[in-house]
């Protein structure tokens, strides 16, 4: 350089110096950023240009005994929102306001999620389950709104509809509380859960793996390709010892009866089996899945909650009586040919008169007549002299009183009756308590569940099944099948003889009695009918029985209450004939032929209208 | 001596080929980028037939500049740097305004900024005037004259209002300076008052975002009340003035060597920087306070002003070793890069072509600037050896603006990569300077 100085020099190598120190920094920090922190700006990059789209995993589903299916999966179409990584949106307004037009959702509401969602980058769920006129006028939106998608995921789908309905449950959504207890789980906040029955109970079993797509979105949250599928897991399939036939009859029946309150209890003597679970009033389940919000509340607000079958509790009235005639001929107090004059009402006991329900009287009443003809007098008279004691250990032999803990909430133990009760609880015992415990009026409540279990163990002779509804579990995951081994609770030990003389009178009944309407050409059917008291309103209606082919043994025990039914034989009883010809793949006679009542016997069938526990003369 | 020598055969064995191969990589690898950052967009083809003109245009400059004695420059230096005031004069008056910029000029469906055309023309001038003035560059004057010729055409930059293309001037004037000889406490004097002043605002800033609701009386509210020009300014000028004299005092009593009127000098350069930064933060716009906010604390506000700056790091950071491939970009090909052919392809350059490719930019740029330093120090006159101080100077801050922004190292400004950004003027005008330094490394032997 012309006039160049060694000073000149000097600066132009420290200016060098500067410049190589910039690219030295530049090069160290793509160095730093891409080589050693890569990995994580790979992560934000993936975050940033996709977009988890959530689908439900089909539930696993639910069959009867026979393979129908109670609970299966439909695919529905969901409409979702993908907010752009663009927090600046303006057309939220109106596509809130189209939406709720299309969803009959409230605008407001709607354009909160879609904020919410934009606020917080991640795709919302607008609407569920939608039909398919919806779909298609939905679908135009997507060319106008970014990010505005319909995907098709599985959806609970219940083919009977009204069907079990308390016995199976139902799907809702969390409250926030449910939902924080469950998130650690990975349910979702819009998740749906299993809120009664068997979907609560097995929750966790019939619960899949959700899956999810996976798309490319751009910056403004479009669309652009698929980058994976994570395939759902469906959930578990459970089998239940249930039949679909059977218990659709007694749905069928009980929404039939005079008052459409009340429960049916069916199971196989041989195993404890439950053949069908029925509570009235019940409901249709894929209305509380509808997609129309307000079908949703409505049906939200009318659930029935109680599931009569194991939550209410009634006084067994008559139905109580094969036990108490059990305990009479086993404790030995009385042989069968031993009769009781019955003039209509019982004053063996000073202070008060009881009466017999047949004001008229059923004359000179041995064993089996007085049990078949449910002579309350026969029973003050025997029932005194087992002695209260005894009544309760029978009662309590054959499961009264108790819970079997079938695992469906809301299960009551109802309530034990008698002398070793009392003392328990501190009070006396009275001879007329014996008297109104004889005839299972008085402090004992049973559910309808007991009873069924109780009339099983009537049919087998003895054995006290603990009633099960699951036959087997399916696993998804592949662990080997689930599945239940009948469990006995107890055994009675009678004598045999005590066991035929109780059968013969329940035959009895039903052959030539006011079990009548349950009679079936062809089968064996044997029943009581009673009646429980209700100081609140008409009587309750109580019919149990059980049936075999002829030669065979009894596979189909069954208990059928009608809450303020007011007399067994004409609320309960044809309920029961229809449980048993589904059971035994019968048809059902729409008209049944009027019975040969035999008035000599029975003047006017099913009143069994019995005594008061307390009512005084 | 001749000024003039013939170009003759012996013309390309003085053409200094690693500064071609430096510059034909960059427009290489620039435009490959290009042709992927750009596929996204609507006016793709009208892009790419811009960008393939301008280069051919600045080829045409580029060789053209070799053809002839740049010294002419030197000759004509006050009818350049009359031409430069005269294009950033007629931008203000004719300018089209772009993005709230006046600074593109339409010529014959041609878009044009003239500024990138001012710059290297005030530093031809600036080469002339130190030139001549070789024997007092220390003086004080130096630095003083030389700021008042590039004043009036980066007042008039700085009014379009384009601060980034100002800013570029500074770095290009301080290195001529420097390396003409200018007193180095006189450089630190000017330039330690520019960055007083340019921190106050910034000061000003950070604070605002770290203390967004400052209790009254608490200290960030203290200083930032002094921005209000009112009582508390004055209180500050007296704190600098009264701390002047406490040192004073100290430094007599300790009988400490200082001479005295560092007391005086040092509180007036104080209390005029900081009123000067008030001046700058009462005109700072809106969008530089959010660029400041962006790079300050980017976090702060992730879908704002901040979005670009977080977005392209995410580009050049997942592009990990060899990228994810042209045109296979997420962060580019699905938008969430913004200007990402423009001020932001270098940061498409890291995501596509991963640290192989970034690296290979910024290493093709240090060969091209120890090119342009060779060239300083070969040429054979002042005026070339600051020409290309200058240059290399003006590309170098940049390439740290520029590279530094898609990094996250400096704040957001509208600065185009040379050589590697779309932009037809910045193309051309880059190849031209860069012709003219090819100019002054071939005729590096002609005075011998």
């Amino acid at each position: 350089m012309n006039g160049s100085s060694a000073e000149a020099a000097e600066r132009l190598s420290r200016l060098w110096l500067v410049i190589a120190l910039v690219g030295l920094a530049l090069g160290l920090r793509l160095f730093q950023m891409q080589i050693i922190q890569g990995a994580e700006y790979r992560l934000a990059a993936e975050r940033n240009r996709s977009q988890l789209i959530h689908q439900n995993a089909p539930r696993g589903r639910i069959y009867d005994r026979h393979g129908e299916a109670l609970a299966t999966n439909a695919p529905a179409f969901s409409l979702i929102f993908l907010p752009g990584k663009s927090r600046h949106r303006d057309d939220l307004t109106p596509l809130a306001a189209e939406l709720s037009r299309q969803l009959g959702q409230d605008s407001a509401e709607l354009l909160e999620r879609l904020q919410e969602a934009v606020r917080e980058e991640s795709a919302v769920r607008l609407a569920e389950n939608l039909p398919t006129p919806t779909m298609f006028r939905l679908s135009e939106l997507k060319t106008v709104y970014p990010g505005v998608d319909l995907i098709v995921e599985a959806r609970r789908y219940y083919p009977h509809g009204r069907f079990a309905s308390h016995l199976l449950g139902y799907m809702g959504k969390m409250s926030p509380r449910e939902w924080r207890e469950r998130r650690s789980k990975g349910y979702r906040v819009d998740a749906r859960t299993g809120k009664m029955g068997l979907e609560r109970l097995f929750e966790n079993e019939l619960r899949g793996r959700d899956g999810g797509i996976r798309m490319e979105v751009d910056a403004q949250g479009r669309l652009k390709r698929m980058l994976e599928k994570i395939p759902w897991e469906a959930g578990s399939n459970v089998h239940l010892t249930l039949e679909a036939a059977t218990q659709k009859a007694a749905d069928e029946g009980l929404r039939a009866s005079n008052t459409g309150r009340g429960a049916v209890v069916a199971v196989d003597p041989r195993n404890g089996d439950v053949l069908a679970l029925s509570s009235a009033p019940d409901f249709d389940p894929n209305a509380l899945l509808s997609s129309d919000p307000e079908e949703v509340k409505d049906a939200t607000a009318a659930l029935p909650e109680y599931n009569l079958a194991i939550s209410g509790t009634y006084p067994p009235g008559s139905t109580f009586k094969p036990i108490v005639g059990l305990a009479v001929l086993n404790e030995g107090k009385a042989s069968p040919e031993e009769s009781v004059f019955c003039p209509g009402f019982y004053d063996g006991l000073a202070a008060r008169t009881f009466l017999c329900w047949e004001h008229k009287g059923h004359k000179r009443v041995a064993w089996l007549q007085g049990l078949a003809k449910s002579c309350d007098v026969y029973f003050y008279t025997m029932g005194r002299r087992v002695g209260g004691a005894a009544i309760e250990r029978y009662a309590k032999l054959f499961g009264l009183g108790r819970k079997v803990r079938l695992d469906l909430g809301g299960e009551k133990a109802g309530h034990m009756f008698g002398p070793e009760t009392r003392k328990a609880a501190g009070k006396g015992w009275y001879e007329g308590d014996t008297l109104n415990q004889a005839i299972g009026q008085g402090e004992l409540l049973v559910t309808p569940l007991q009873m069924a279990v109780a009339t099983a163990a009537l049919a087998n002779r003895g054995s006290l099944w603990r009633p099960h509804y699951t036959q087997k579990i399916e696993y998804a995951d592949g662990r080997p099948e689930f599945v239940v081994k009948p469990e006995k609770l107890g055994l009675i030990d009678a004598k045999p003889e005590s066991w035929r003389l109780v059968d013969e009178a329940m035959q009895l009944v039903v052959s030539s009695g006011t079990g009548g309407a349950a009679r079936v050409p062809g089968l064996t059917v044997a029943g009581k009918t009673g009646t429980a008291q209700n100081p609140h309103g008409d009587d309750h209606a109580w019919f149990i029985a059980y049936a075999s082919k002829p030669g065979e043994e009894p596979s189909i025990a069954v208990a059928v209450l009608v809450e303020h039914g007011q007399h067994g034989s004409s609320a309960a009883v044809p309920i029961a004939r229809k449980v048993i010809l589904a059971h035994f793949g019968m048809p059902d006679p729409n008209a049944p032929k009027p019975r040969p009542a035999v008035p000599a016997l029975l003047p006017a069938p099913g009143v069994p209208g019995l005594p008061g526990p307390a009512r005084t003369l | 001596m001749s000024p003039y020598r013939p170009a003759s055969s012996g013309q390309a064995s003085r053409v200094d080929w690693t500064f071609v191969f430096a510059v034909s990589g960059l427009l290489t690898l620039g435009s490959l980028s290009m042709l992927s950052a750009a596929s996204t967009t609507s006016f793709y083809h009208a892009i790419l037939q811009k960008h393939f003109v301008a280069m051919a245009l600045g080829l045409f400059l580029f060789s053209l500049m070799l053809a002839f004695n740049y010294q002419v420059f030197q000759d004509q230096s006050k009818f350049l740097y009359a031409l430069a005031v005269i294009v950033v004069v007629a931008t203000l008056v004719l300018g089209k305004i772009s993005r709230g910029q006046r600074s593109w000029i339409h010529l014959g469906g041609f878009a044009f900024q003239p500024a990138e055309l001012a710059r290297t023309l005030v530093i031809l001038a600036l080469g002339d005037f130190l030139d001549r003035r070789w024997r007092r560059a220390a003086d004080p004057s130096t630095v003083f004259w030389a700021l008042a010729i590039a004043a009036p055409v980066m007042a008039l930059i700085l009014k379009q209002p384009d601060l980034s293309t100002t800013l570029t001037f500074v770095p290009a004037i301080t290195a001529m300076l420097y390396c003409a000889g200018a007193s180095l406490f006189i450089l630190a004097l000017v330039f330690g008052y520019g960055a007083l002043t340019m921190s106050v605002p910034l000061i000003y800033t950070i604070l605002q975002v770290r203390y967004p609701g400052a209790a009254a009386g608490s200290w960030p509210d203290v200083i930032l009340s002094t921005s209000r020009l009112g009582l508390s300014t004055l209180a500050a000028v007296g704190l600098f003035a009264g701390a002047s004299a406490l040192a004073w005092r100290v430094a007599t009593w300790m009988r400490l060597q200082v001479k005295p009127h560092v007391f005086i000098f040092v509180p007036l350069i104080l209390s005029g920087a900081l009123l000067s930064g008030i001046a700058v933060h009462k005109q700072l716009k809106g969008y530089q306070r959010n660029r400041f906010v962006a790079w300050v604390a980017p976090h702060t506000d992730s879908q704002g002003a901040a979005y670009n700056v977080i977005q392209s790091q995410i580009a050049v950071g997942s592009g990990g070793l060899l990228g994810k491939g042209l045109f296979s970009g997420t962060q580019s090909q699905l938008g969430f890069l913004p200007e990402r052919h423009t001020d932001f392809v270098f940061a498409n350059v890291g995501e596509e072509t991963g640290f192989v490719g970034s690296a290979a930019i910024v290493g093709l740029y240090m060969l091209l600037l120890w090119r342009i330093v060779t060239a300083a120090r070969l040429a054979r006159d002042r005026f070339g050896y600051l020409v290309c101080v200058g240059l290399a100077a003006m590309l170098t801050f940049q390439l740290a603006l520029n590279v530094g922004m898609c990094l996250g190292l400096m704040p957001v400004a509208g600065v185009p990569l040379p050589l590697v950004s779309y932009g037809g003027s910045s193309l051309m005008i880059t190849l031209w300077s860069l012709g003219i330094v090819a100019n002054i490394y071939a005729r590096r032997y002609a005075l011998l």
